[in-house]
């Protein structure tokens, strides 16, 4: 998986991996945390997501526990997935960098376009037939 | 002891195949109940969200995914290969019958031009609402094909669900009661030739499918030599022309030509691909003998009858051919 290609689940799974492996609840918990609550991955969903980037070579197993007899598997980044993660990241940053800088520009440009308010050009005869 | 969140979260595990649950379905039960409570878990059941996931995964899981065992990989190869046949099969078609078709109405004089278009006029809105749009959706084959060999899935998903839905208009217009059905077994069978590969296509070249790509040629070059065969067959034997007589005839060379090159290798082309060919061989033979059908007997179809039975017997063949060559590729794995 690109950069180019990475879908919005698979950054934020990437995103909770960086600092710490972490188990399939614990990634869930820290999308949703990470993204503000926008991204709400399905188990069905995250585990598509786990198979892609482990194929990817982007996340490995890093250890399993048995929990109150259940059991959890604990994922961590790749130097593959640091990479990729670094290489989206960046790709992200400059595409919200020309986005503000072309908000300023735009908000600096308009201004000086509309000119003062009230004093628009006289376009029509006024009441006593002369332009007012 | 399992609660009853688990126990029902576990029975919807089983959509998923029997090596990935053997993989996983500890690992995704915990994910799944994660912390929550005791109480909780006796109260509640899978949402219809969560379900749909692992409906999705289920398909995903046996159509190829990263890790699956061979069978899978080979079914998930055969369903892209069969959805990519159909769906340029029917691609050609969309394009080279309503080129023929305007050719012959626009040069032929002005009796023809009005005939040609009171099939769009004078019907109502919505009946020559829906005559334009079966001319031109069907040309969503034509972005399916391009958009799936060039990596854009999205577009060639849309495509073919847009292409296919003109099939559905006699069995609602039956449903509604405006149009009774004159022959039911063909709009069924024309319905599946379209919703089959467009289905197949939907699932099988998912986001983490391996790209789609044709055995040899380029996509326009491909394109062309079915576009040329599909014209060729109609300009040759109008007289046995109908929906099926272009792409039926188009899939025969295809067919042959791919045994032939198997034969020449002495390995398939691509894995699953012969049995593939001959689900939608089988398919085109039901679409072939539901139109022939109501015709048998009749001394006036003759000239429709022949070229059509002889195209019944040639897909037969194929189908007996590719099945046995796809059944030795899964005895040789």
């Amino acid at each position: 998986m690109t950069a180019k290609n990475m879908t919005r689940a698979a950054f934020f799974v990437l995103t909770a991996l960086a600092d710490q492996p972490r188990h399939g609840y614990g990634i869930l918990r820290e999308t949703e945390e990470l993204s503000g609550g926008e991204v709400q991955l399905r188990v069905g969903t995250l585990y598509g997501v786990l198979d892609r980037l482990t194929a990817d070579g982007l996340i490995v197993l890093d250890r399993e526990e048995v929990q109150q007899g259940r059991l959890r598997r604990y994922y961590r980044l790749t130097d593959d997935g640091v990479a990729a993660l670094d290489a989206e990241a960046e790709r992200m940053a400059a595409g919200a960098g020309a986005a503000k800088r072309r908000i300023a520009e735009g908000r600096r440009v308009r201004p000086a376009a509309e000119g003062p308010a009230g004093l628009e050009p006289p376009t029509a005869p006024g009441l006593a037939g002369g332009y007012a | 002891m399992t609660t009853l969140l688990e126990a029902r979260y576990r029975t919807v595990l089983r959509l998923l195949p029997a090596y990935y649950r053997r993989e996983r379905e500890e690992e995704m039960v915990e994910t799944y109940v994660g912390d929550l409570d005791r109480d909780t878990q006796d109260q509640s059941r899978p949402t219809l969200g969560e379900v749909a996931s692992i409906a999705a995964l289920a398909v995903r899981s046996r159509l190829g995914a990263a890790g699956a065992p061979r069978p899978y990989v080979l079914l998930g190869s055969g369903a892209r290969l069969f959805a990519l046949a159909a769906v340029l099969l029917l691609a050609a078609s969309a394009v080279v019958e309503p080129i023929l078709q305007l050719t012959w109405s626009l040069t032929r004089g002005g009796a023809q031009r009005r005939l040609f278009l009171s099939e769009f006029t004078g019907h109502g809105p919505l009946a020559d609402t829906v005559a334009v749009a079966q001319w031109v959706l069907p040309l969503g084959w034509t972005a399916a094909y391009f958009g799936l060999l060039y990596g854009r899935r999205r577009l060639a998903r849309t495509g073919v669900l847009v292409a296919a839905l003109p099939t559905l208009w006699p069995l609602v217009s039956s449903l509604t009661g405006a149009t009774p059905i004159v022959e039911p077994a063909f709009v069924v069978t024309l319905a599946l030739l379209a919703w089959l590969p467009a289905l197949a296509l939907c699932a099988a070249h998912h986001r983490d499918a391996p790209a789609a790509r044709l055995p040899a040629g380029t996509p326009g070059v491909v394109f062309m030599a079915a576009c040329v065969v599909t014209g060729a067959s109609l300009v040759l034997l109008p007289a046995a022309a109908d929906l099926v007589w272009g792409p039926a005839n188009c899939f025969v060379v295809g067919a042959l030509g791919w045994l032939l090159w198997t034969v020449r290798r002495g390995e398939p082309v691509a894995p699953g691909g012969a049995l593939a060919l001959a689900v939608l061989g089988l398919l085109l033979l039901a679409v072939r003998v539901s139109a022939v059908y109501p015709w048998l007997g009749l001394p006036e179809a003759a000239g429709y009858l022949g070229g059509d039975l002889v195209q019944a017997a040639a897909l037969a063949l194929l189908i007996v051919v590719l099945a046995v060559a796809g059944c030795r590729e899964l005895a040789a794995r």
